[in-house]
């Protein structure tokens, strides 16, 4: 096979400067061997490394990438690692989903006393990366679109029947009432064809509550041109508060600053309502109750992704493929984020560039894998970002791939709790490491 | 022929492809969407069970991304890469009106002061066979910028759907004639939908009221994204980057929206369009004022891509039916 020995892996070795950099240093000093096949990337810590410097150094050439640092309870910024570990923890998953080689891709705590273990993880990797043949860049992957687990349908109809109904004549009224008091200066609300902005408690009258306010409008709340108007009222559903509750505990909306009108849902028949579990709002200032009753009892969260996790991670790959190919880079998906408030994104930041802006395989795979990892423990599953995309990609099935993660390995629901500290941004000495070396 | 079967011409079409023919056409691309696509094999092809595909054909004419040229570095040594200079020859089935008239209007702006040698290579490579609407929606409105459901603008051939499984042919150019013969038959099953503005009346206000707070107060829904843009037919706006992956690069030009904040942001961080309002009123002002004004029409063919596409129920029609006074002037 002289086509596999002719092969010469790449790895990129992004490592911390306190240990696995020394553990690099004393297997150079005690002149421990290991094959030249590694690229060290020397950082501060292992907190400090981006995912997406990881999805980068494939973009460039790698054929695997190792992240190591200090073992847990040894790092000199006393908790990066643990930071990093349970990233690494939602990140595993995202690749997962999206059918990403996971033998290409390692991590380990390598201290400044282990010179030894450094040689026998590198050489290790380049054996194994040597086994595997070359990465296989985006380009080079067929895009087969999945028959039988596509798409999921998202109401996209706004000419809904606006039938008027004891919900929405409460609605108005409680709209005009906290308008004509004074007690607010807007009601963000639902119209007839989207978002409204109701500034006189005369106009309530646009208010509609009917099966086509599927949309979360708590990222209005956010925006400028909104916050100037004065002080807010949102309408929301139990699945759009748990949003409020989340961008309450990064600091990004204080809660007495809105009111929130809440209204109790029986389900807009859209995929996310047939797991929903909070169909009445928890912390509303006030609530209006529903006209119908919920839907059939919540079904399984994620059956979406058990159709899509049936396929091998080729044919998962295959399909990611199909998706992205079809991706604008109109970067809807972002906008109507709820969680997407960063005053300036990291995909329109071009010093460095750390994402290719073009709408290419490469850029596209990097946009949604970043879009998706900065939503990690944050995404409340409203689907927004699925309904708003012009060119159907199914990016919930990104999103629930990631909630799966969050639930499964820390029991955490974004949004549900007020009281527990945010997934990332927090850590446990006790987050499972297996797959670390 | 002066008709053709749906069969027919879905052994028309895998004759072109077999020829080396790249057909484009509506493609169900996942449960709720169907797309202008590349079509893997003639049966891929929608003719019908879809009112408008959410893109548009000006991807054939200007792709969302276009290797300009490209570069390798090798220690001192710079190669300059040039892109392939062939286009492949390109046949749009079932593109509609609102899709066809898109090519000549962007003629205009990509041959005015410079010849744009990408553009009207892609251009020249490009046949359209027009699907004539049978219906339409209420996003529609063709009508009021002048064009309508058999409206021949940019066809190179007309096919008219005679509701029994065949369709009238109509070929328009030499394009036309090459791709199905000589043909004259029109069919006349038409849905128009009404006229909804005055365009001159929009365009008049858009300059008269640039300050007016109508633009704040009509697009605090708007989220800022691309999806209008993007999915319009006439939409043209795009960027020059330099991508650099290890030794290698390119320099590219990729789709670029007036509803992006960074589309107008200067190097000095100030923003001379610095709200939302002032992104939708460049839209409409570009549409109906600047565009008619520079080259004698507007820059809109009423397919209302923009309005079916925005997450947030804003587009041209919703936006334009509220300026005062741009109510249709009856006949």
């Amino acid at each position: 096979m002289s086509g596999t020995d002719a092969f010469s892996p790449k790895i990129v070795a992004y490592v911390c400067n306190w240990c696995t950099y020394l553990g690099a240093d004393l297997a150079g000093t005690a002149r421990l061997e290991y094959p030249p096949n590694v690229r060290i990337i020397r950082l501060p810590c292992t907190g400090r490394i981006d995912t997406n410097m990881v999805v980068k150094a494939f973009e460039v050439g790698a054929d695997a990438v190792l992240v190591s640092g200090c073992h847990p309870g040894d790092c000199h910024y006393t908790a990066g690692n643990y930071h990093a570990r349970r990233r690494w923890m939602l990140f595993r998953d995202l690749l997962d989903v999206v059918g990403f080689d996971m033998r290409r891709i390692h991590f380990s705590w390598i201290s400044a006393a282990e010179g030894r273990k450094f040689q026998q993880v590198i050489t290790e990797i380049t054996e194994q990366t040597q086994a595997l043949g070359p990465y296989r860049p985006y380009e080079a992957v067929p895009s087969r679109p999945l028959a039988d687990a596509r798409g999921s349908v998202q109401s996209r109809d706004r000419q809904g029947a606006v039938a008027s109904s004891p919900a929405q004549t409460k609605l108005r009224e409680t709209a005009a009432r906290l308008l004509s008091e004074g007690a607010v200066k807007v009601v963000i609300g639902y119209g007839a064809r989207g978002p409204v902005f109701v500034t006189h408690s005369e106009d309530a009258a646009r208010l509609v509550w009917n099966e086509t306010c599927f949309a979360n409008l708590t990222g209005y709340l956010k925006r400028k041109e909104v916050g100037a108007l004065g002080k807010p009222a949102v309408v929301v559903k139990g699945c759009d508060e748990r949003a409020l509750v989340v961008l309450e505990k990064e600091s990004q909306v204080g809660r007495a600053a809105v009111y929130t009108i809440g209204m109790a849902c029986a389900g807009m028949g859209q995929p996310k309502c047939a797991a929903c579990d909070t169909h009445e709002p928890r912390f509303a200032n006030e609530t209006i109750a529903s006209d119908g009753a919920p839907e059939a009892a919540p079904v399984d969260r994620y059956a979406a992704l058990d159709a899509l996790f049936a396929k091998s991670p080729e044919e998962r790959l295959a399909f990611w493929t199909a998706e992205f190919d079809r991706c604008l880079k109109c970067y809807a998906c972002r906008q109507v984020c709820p969680m997407c408030y960063c005053e300036r994104c990291l995909a329109d930041k071009n010093r460095p560039q750390a994402i290719d802006t073009s709408p290419h395989r490469q850029g596209n795979f990097a946009w949604h894998l970043s879009r998706a990892i900065h939503l990690a423990g944050r995404c409340v599953g409203c689907d927004e970002c699925t309904r708003a995309c012009p060119a159907g990609l199914d990016l919930r099935l990104l999103n629930l791939a990631l909630a799966r993660a969050a639930e499964t390995k820390f029991g955490y629901r974004a949004g549900m709790d007020p009281a527990v500290e945010p997934l990332v941004g927090a850590y446990s000495l006790t987050d499972k490491e297996e797959f670390i070396q | 022929m002066t008709t053709l079967t749906a069969e027919g011409l879905r052994k028309l079409v895998g004759e072109w492809m077999a020829a080396g023919k790249v057909c484009v056409g509506p493609v169900r691309v996942a449960a709720g969407t169907v797309l202008f696509t590349r079509l893997a094999s003639a049966e891929d092809l929608m003719l019908d069970g879809w009112l408008r595909p959410a893109n548009s054909i000006k991807e054939l004419v200007l792709p969302r991304h276009e290797p300009l040229y490209g570069y390798r570095a090798d220690r001192n040594r710079i190669e300059l890469l040039d892109p392939p200079e062939a286009v492949p020859e390109r046949i749009a089935i079932c593109a509609h009106p609102c899709d066809a008239a898109a090519l000549p209007i962007l003629d205009k702006v990509f041959n005015w002061d410079y010849r744009d040698e990408a553009y009207n290579r892609r251009r020249e490579a490009t046949t359209v066979i027009t699907l004539a609407c049978t219906a339409s929606d209420a996003e529609c409105f063709c009508t009021s910028v002048g064009l309508g459901p058999d409206a021949e603008r940019g066809s190179d051939a007309m096919l008219n759907d005679n509701g029994d499984g065949t369709f009238a042919v109509r070929t328009l150019t030499d394009k036309g004639r090459a791709a199905l013969g000589a043909s004259e038959a029109r069919g006349s099953r038409t849905n128009p939908p009404p006229a909804r503005f005055d365009a001159k009346q929009v365009g008049q206000y858009a300059a008269e009221h640039f300050d007016d707070p109508f633009w704040r107060e009509h697009s605090l829904a708007c989220v800022g994204c691309g999806a209008c843009a993007f999915t319009c037919p006439v939409c043209h706006c795009f960027d020059i980057v330099d991508e650099r992956n290890g030794h290698d690069g390119m320099r590219a030009r990729n789709w670029d929206a007036c509803q992006f904040p960074l589309f107008t942001l200067h190097a000095s961080g100030h923003n001379p369009r610095h709200t939302q309002g002032d992104r939708q009123r460049q839209r409409i002002y570009h549409k109906f004022h600047m565009y008619p004004e520079k080259f004698g029409e507007t820059l809109c063919t009423g397919c209302g891509n923009c309005a079916r596409n925005c997450p947030v129920g804003l587009g041209v029609l919703p936006l334009v039916t509220e300026i005062p006074h741009a109510e249709p002037v009856q006949a």
